[in-house]
């Protein structure tokens, strides 16, 4: 479903943040990367989601490009970011509405598929009050309901249990775990060991700007014969990082 | 076909939701736009209140208003008067009377209209004094007045028996709400006054020559422009004021909800979001564009209808094609903020940067208030221009529909680059996604390998630059202000007095600009004998330090009152301190104006002439006295306390000393009577005040000098302060005839002379040695 191939960027001349990334993520799989903070996981995923444009390489998704299908990408990706904030003067319900329309989702369907994500995640008593009054936790439940409100096949999701209390991380990567069972291709960046664990079932980790070791779990700390994968990332992080 | 849901849903949003789109407009355009609209609505209001009462509730006027009438004018009238009678008895109407204007006399023709006028005989000395002679046209029911000087008759004679060249000046004020007055006032001049010319030339006896014998003054109230045939005042606000509102309301109201749109939701992170969605980009152009120009056109169309309705002869075709300006020109100024909002990141770097395409606007339209007859078709058929002209001739119920069509095709083709240009922008991630990781300095420096870069060091330089201008000039605009403030109410009780007219004749006559400025200082004098002026600029120039004090607050962050006072140089927490520093203060200050006079004295010349002041004065010299304190403090704040601290805060303290040395003495270098000598003296004075200011830690001391040396100066000695003459002073000083104005400073005052110089250079020895001495005694 996401193929990224030999991807760079640079913000400026003499200075890469991406240096050559490839990797596949295929249906009904969860990919996950990680990396310490600055090794270039939000752009990676950015330019993933089509807001970026790599320097160089490729990006496609569902065999279509960002230069020709921007728009046909946009329908079938869910992207969520810290950086995408709700209207904090809105209410969970007119931004749904508001969303319905921009993704131009047929009514019958918006009703049910609002019904499911509120329920889901206990949004539906505090739909019509707004998102300032609302905590950081339900905040980023209503961006996960909102990202995927069009039901994309593939799921990008950058650092999607930041800052949350363990009931709702586990709300999260119960969700996550479910739409993997449904089909979906999901992405997600992360430097919380524990969820990359748990949910992924490959894992790249992303040492400036270049992916430093790729597998599975299990087959990362075999690579590296450290005790658990904490280890292993910590040496593979050690091996890799340069001064 | 695309689905244009989210298109309305764009739209939508821009009404749905209170306070979201809410106005963050940046102070700095808020309050150009509220002194604009004050500085509209007293334009306006100088109309109106001119205008309102005849124009709804009053009939043609016939009378006119003779102000100073000569005997010989007051002889002629009761002359005429029988035939004047016969007119309005034969000729009750006046249309009749022109139908049989072919059987008349030559004498009867002359006397055309006038039957139904009635002299009224007023006298005052004040010439110019329009408000009082409008008074007088609306109480007698006239739609002229005509001012002879006092000597007329006199002044004729003289000329008849070849004593004077000079013509005496006839002036005339006319009503202009209507046009049918000026032409009135133009037949009255043309016939009745060429007439009684012909009359006293017969009665002195002299050939009638083709050169006239007085000089008529046409002077309307106000300035109209004669050659418009629709002219009234109604239909000239239809053409100035109106635009420009409704131009400054769509500016105002485009861009509070423009910059709002999609500079704010990058600030807020909500902008992403939207471009993630499978809209294309220029369906969220064309839903920011919408919407905006609906929040825009609403206030300006109740407006223009209002207005509309006011003019008395609402058509629907004219009102039609006035909302079809409207919404070009607001389609036009919602693509600017759009593009403007794309390329900045937060709704104030938005904001700032429409205001200079506000001014712009705001001054096309300005340069667009011109008369009819004077402006050219083609600006009909421009952008801007051909709104503010289409509205304003629609208003006044004509539609030019070429123009229209014109404009609005070159208007909205102009909107459709801006907005291709914009949807390209998003398409660019520059302008949709936040580069938060690396700055925009740590960019350009990793360019130049870690130096800082052109581009910084040029934003350095701006930087500077931009502060010392600020500094320079940030004295001369507060002081202009107040002062100007303090001046409104003094001018407009002074306009009613006859003084006042002969400083407008004499200023009609200034050729130069040390004319002006020589005359401006004489009519400064005056006002300095007004307790009026003298009470306004006391609280003027404690409005100047508070001011200070605020500012200094805002600009060094700093909380708390007596901190930001302490800030500037006037430490609060001490009063016996503050007096000890003050009352020393206004000894020294005495003493050294004292040790001047006595130079002066000593070398011959001055001398002294009793004393000066009597009881009537008192009073005004108190309020002098009264004002001399906070003049001084004013002073010492600005370019002590303040300017010192900022430029010391900035660079080294000796900088600040000589900038505030400098601007010191050229503040003062517009005033009267100013030598090269008197910019170094001023010079001298301000470098030992800031020496006086290091050694004691505050401007008590200076401010104190400062007071005493122009009370001393101009109150107790009777001399000129730098320029200014002081009204009442204790001793009546006299420069001998054989004095130097080498030494006394002459116009300037001593200030200008050789003998302040020498004060000063000792005063500044001695404090130089004082603070060397506090230097060494503090390692």
């Amino acid at each position: 479903m996401i193929r990224v191939m030999d991807v760079h960027k640079s913000y400026t001349k003499d200075k890469e943040t991406i240096k050559g990334v490839s990797f596949e993520v295929k249906k009904g799989e969860i990919f996950g990367l990680l990396g310490p903070n600055g090794a270039g996981k939000t752009t990676l995923m950015q330019m993933i989601a089509t807001l970026m444009k790599p320097t160089s390489g490729m990006i496609v998704i569902d065999g279509l490009t960002a230069e020709k299908d921007l728009l046909e990408i946009h329908k079938r990706i869910g992207f969520l970011t810290n950086e995408i904030k709700l209207d904090p003067l809105s209410t969970p319900n007119r931004l749904f509405d508001f969303f319905a329309e921009l993704y131009d989702i047929p009514k019958e369907q918006l009703y049910q598929r609002r019904k499911e994500s509120f329920d889901r995640f206990g949004i539906a008593p505090f739909a019509d009050k707004r998102i300032n009054e609302l905590s950081t936790g339900m905040k980023q439940k209503i961006s996960i309901a909102i990202s995927l409100i069009h039901n994309p096949p593939i799921i990008i999701f950058d650092e999607p249990t930041n800052g949350l209390d363990i009931l709702t991380s586990k709300q999260v990567t119960d969700y996550l775990l479910d739409l993997k069972e449904q089909g979906h291709a999901i992405i997600l960046s992360t430097h919380i060991f524990s969820v990359a664990e748990a949910l992924c079932d490959e894992i790249a980790i992303l040492v400036d700007g270049k992916i430093a070791a790729q597998g599975s779990v299990k087959e990362l700390v075999d690579q590296t014969g450290a005790e658990n994968f904490e280890k292993a990332f910590f040496k593979i992080y050690v091996d890799n990082h340069v001064e | 076909m695309e689905s244009t849901r989210g298109l309305k849903a764009i739209i939508g949003n821009f009404f749905r939701k209170k306070g979201q789109m809410g106005a963050q407009a940046s102070s700095a355009t808020f309050l150009v736009t509220v002194c604009f609209v004050i500085a509209l609505a007293c334009a306006a209001a100088s109309f109106v209140i001119w205008w309102f009462p005849y124009h709804l509730f009053s009939d043609e006027v016939y009378n006119v208003v003779v102000v100073n009438a000569p005997e010989s004018f007051v002889q002629f009238n009761e002359d005429t008067q029988k035939y004047r009678d016969m007119e309005a008895r034969e000729y009750g109407d006046r249309y009749n009377y022109f139908a049989n204007w072919e059987h008349m006399t030559h004498f009867e023709y002359s006397y055309d209209g006038y039957g139904w006028t009635e002299f009224i005989y007023k006298e005052t000395d004040a010439r110019y004094d329009f408000v009082t002679f409008g008074e007088w046209m609306r109480d007698n029911d006239a739609y002229l007045t005509v001012v002879f000087p006092a000597d007329f008759d006199e002044q004729i004679k003289a000329r008849q028996e070849g004593l004077t060249e000079d013509k005496p000046e006839v002036l005339t004020y006319y009503r202009t709400n209507s046009l049918e007055y000026s032409d009135m006032k133009n037949e009255f001049i043309d016939e009745y006054l060429e007439y009684y010319q012909s009359s006293i030339r017969a009665e002195y006896g002299i050939t009638v020559t083709s050169v006239s014998d007085s000089q008529i003054v046409h002077d309307p109230i106000p300035t109209i422009d004669e050659d418009d045939d629709r002219f009234t005042i109604g239909a000239n606000l239809n053409r100035t004021f109106v635009p420009i509102l409704l131009f400054i309301v769509l500016l105002y109201a485009s861009m509070s909800t423009g910059t709002n749109v999609i500079a704010g939701q990058k600030e807020r992170g909500t902008f992403t979001g939207i471009l993630l969605t499978p809209m294309p980009r220029q369906h969220i152009a064309l839903g920011y564009l919408t919407g905006v120009v609906l929040k825009a056109i609403i206030p300006a169309a109740v407006i223009a209808l209002i207005a509309s309705i006011l003019t008395f002869r609402f058509n629907i075709f004219c009102f039609l094609a006035i909302l079809v300006y409207l919404l070009v020109l607001e389609i036009f100024i919602a693509s600017i903020t759009i593009l403007i909002s794309v390329i900045n990141d937060t709704v104030v770097s938005a904001q700032t940067a429409f205001l200079p395409v506000f001014l712009i606007l705001v001054s096309v339209c300005v340069t667009c208030i011109q008369s009819v007859s004077e402006r050219s078709d083609f600006y009909l058929y421009l952008p801007v221009h051909g709104q503010f002209y289409g509205i304003g001739d629609a208003l006044n119920g004509s539609v030019d529909a070429a123009g229209l069509a014109a404009s609005s095709i070159l208007t909205l083709t102009l909107t459709a680059i801006i907005m291709i240009i914009t949807v390209k922008l998003l398409y660019h991630e520059r302008y949709t996604v936040s580069i938060d990781t690396i700055t925009e300095k740590e960019i350009r420096e990793s360019r130049n390998g870690g130096k800082p870069s052109f581009l910084t060091k040029l934003n350095k330089a701006t930087d500077n630059f931009s502060f010392v201008i600020t500094e320079v000039f940030y004295p001369l605009v507060v002081l202009s202000f107040y002062q100007f403030v303090a001046m409104i109410p003094v001018v407009i009780s002074y306009m009613r007095k006859a003084e006042w007219s002969s400083y407008i004749q004499d200023l009609a006559n200034v050729g130069s600009v040390k004319d002006i400025i020589n005359k401006t200082f004489e009519i400064i004098g005056i006002f300095f004998k007004d307790p009026l002026y003298l009470t306004l600029m006391t609280v003027g120039y404690i409005a100047i330090i508070l001011t200070y004090i605020f500012h200094a607050g805002r600009v060094w962050k700093i909380k708390g009152f007596k901190k930001k006072s302490a800030a500037v140089g006037y430490p609060l927490s001490s009063g016996k301190h503050i007096a000890k520093h003050y009352f020393l203060g206004l000894i020294i200050g005495f003493a050294m104006l004292s040790a001047t006079v006595g130079v002066m004295y000593l070398t011959g010349q001055i001398s002294f002439d009793g004393f000066n002041l009597n009881s009537a004065s008192i009073g005004v010299f108190a309020l002098n006295l009264l004002m001399w304190v906070p003049q001084g403090a004013s002073e010492e704040i600005m370019f002590r306390g303040y300017m010192i601290t900022a430029f010391s805060r900035r660079y080294k303290k000796a900088i600040g000393v000589a900038v505030s040395a400098v601007l010191f003495s050229a503040f003062h270098s517009l005033n009267k009577g100013y030598t090269p000598l008197a910019s170094v003296n001023l010079a001298l004075i301000a470098v030992l005040f800031a020496l006086i200011y290091l050694l004691t830690d505050d401007i008590w001391m200076t401010s104190a000098i400062h007071t005493a040396w122009n009370l001393t100066q101009g109150n107790i000695y009777g001399l000129q302060v730098s320029g200014n003459n002081a009204a009442n002073s204790v001793i009546k000083t006299f420069y001998y005839n054989s004095s130097s104005a080498l030494i006394t400073g002459g116009d300037f005052g001593p200030e200008g002379g050789l003998a302040v110089t020498a004060v000063a250079v000792v005063c500044l020895v001695i404090v130089a040695l004082l603070l060397v001495r506090k230097k060494r005694k503090a390692k």
